[in-house]
This record gives structure tokens, sequence and C-alpha cells, in this order.
């Protein structure tokens, strides 16, 4: 993560001078592509799905962790908020939806929901300058993005169906659990990896009885 | 997008259906129409084959 924030910085000062930056012209430099956090949720997501599970990948980006779950055996869909991220997950042949979050989507419509989410707490005053940097940041507790997600995915989960989301130490995994929780989730960790300023966790959400 | 997307879709605001109305096929699939809401009328564009479903208050705000 600490080299694409560097990316990201580098893209802001190009259009803090008034000018559109090289990022601006190519949409992959305005993308997450897929790293250690988008590996980890994926690898932990396609032990457990199903031959046709109905599947979501919600930021799906450049559609990494989408396409793991279609050659999973799932009917995998992706969105994202990121029309360059929709561009380029729908070229490399993912049905894609420009949406916020599940908020376009059915009732009980999903087997499977993923998120990797923008999860680095960040300054109020750095936010949301660029796309990329929209793909990081995750407000000043890093749950900007987590909590609205916890808050609506149950709507759109099958009765069995489960929720994998993707959060990092820095993002307060007791609070997520807690957020999770609140909306009627039970919460399990199925996945974790070390790194030297952090721990990734792949969380499972399933619909308390 | 393929029609069949219908069957997860849903108008963002108030979770209803949505009606297609297809301007643009290719090889069966939409690239360019309108989906538009049975209940409230908010209408959503399809664009290079892929449906715009963000709020309409979301569909212009975008970082530079």
């Amino acid at each position: 993560m600490t080299e694409d924030r560097s990316e990201a910085d580098e893209a802001d000062s190009d259009e803090s001078a008034g000018k559109p930056g090289l990022a601006a012209q190519r949409d992959v430099e305005q993308v997450y592509q897929p790293a250690e956090d988008s590996k980890l949720l994926a690898d932990a997501v396609v032990e457990r799905v199903g031959e046709g599970d109905r599947a979501l990948d919600v930021g799906t980006g450049s559609g990494y962790v989408a396409a793991r779950l279609r050659e999973a055996g799932a009917d995998a869909v992706g969105a994202d908020l990121n029309p360059h991220a929709c561009r380029q997950a729908a070229e490399a042949g993912m049905p894609v939806v420009r949406a916020d979050l599940t908020g376009a989507f059915r009732d009980r419509a999903f087997d499977v929901v993923t998120f990797n989410p923008p999860y680095l707490p960040t300054e109020a005053e750095q936010e949301w300058d660029d796309w990329m940097e929209r793909a990081l940041s995750g407000g000043e507790n890093g749950r900007a993005a987590i909590d609205p997600f916890l808050d609506d995915v149950s709507r759109v989960l099958t009765p069995d169906g489960a929720a994998y989301l993707l959060v990092s130490s820095l993002t307060d995994p007791d609070a997520v659990r807690e957020r999770a929780t609140e909306n009627g989730l039970a919460s399990e960790e199925v996945a974790s990896e070390s790194h030297p300023f952090e721990t990734l966790l792949v969380m499972r959400f399933a619909l308390d009885d | 997008m393929k029609e069949d997307l219908l069957d997860i879709v849903c108008c963002p605001l108030d979770k209803h259906d949505l009606e297609l109305d297809a301007t643009e096929r290719e090889d069966g699939e939409i690239v360019t129409g309108t989906l538009t809401c049975t209940e409230c009328g908010e209408t959503y564009p399809i664009e290079d084959g892929i449906p715009n479903l963000l709020p309409p208050d979301m569909r212009d705000e975008a970082p530079a």
C-alpha cells in the first residue's frame, strides 16, 4: 500500500498545478490494481463459493476479485463508483454496474458479496482529490466506506449467503465487528496476513438466525 | 450489459424494478439505452455497455 500511496500523491500534485495530470489520460492509473489485499480476499473466498453461486464484488476496481470468483464457478458481477474502474473491469469481460456499494442491487440477490474497501485512515483535508485517493482512503477512522456497506449488505444476501470484507488492523476490526452485530450479522475471521505496518484480515459475515 | 442483469439490479432510490429501453445492441448485449424505474420514473443511462445506477445526486460528483 505504501508505494501506491506515493503514486496517488504524485497524481494529486499534478492536478493541483491546474492542468490535467497524466493520470487523467489513462484509466489504469486511476484504478486500484490488485495487491496483497485483493489476493488475500480472493484466496479466502474462492475456497468457499459453490458452482453457480450469485456473487457481487463491490468496489471491483480492475475486476480481479470478480474474475477469481468467476473462475471458481460463481456467476459474478462487479460494481464500482469509479467510471475508469467500470471500464477496465468491463474490458476484462466482467459484467459491471456503476453503483454506490450495494445500493443498486435487489433484496436477497446474492449468495456471496465481496468487498476490498478503501480502508486507510486519512486526514480530512487530503481526501477525495482523485479516483486513486478515493480507492484508498477510508476517511478519518478508515471506515467511511465499510460502515455504509455493513448497513446495507444484509439486504442483498440470500438467507444462507455470506459477505466477505477485507479489513486492516489500521481500521479497528473490533469496531467493524460491532457495526456488523448492530446490523444482524455474525462475524468470523477466515484469513489473515501480517505485513510490516498492518495485519490484513478477511472477515466473513452471515445473517444471524 | 446483458439483459439478464435486470434480474439483480434495481432502482438505487426506492429498490423497485427497472424497465429497459435499449437504443443500441451488439452481439446480444445492450450498448446504449436507459433504465427507468417503474415506481419513481427516475432514468439511468447505459453507456458503452455499462449501466450507471448511481443515485442522481452522485452521478455528476466526480474527482478531477
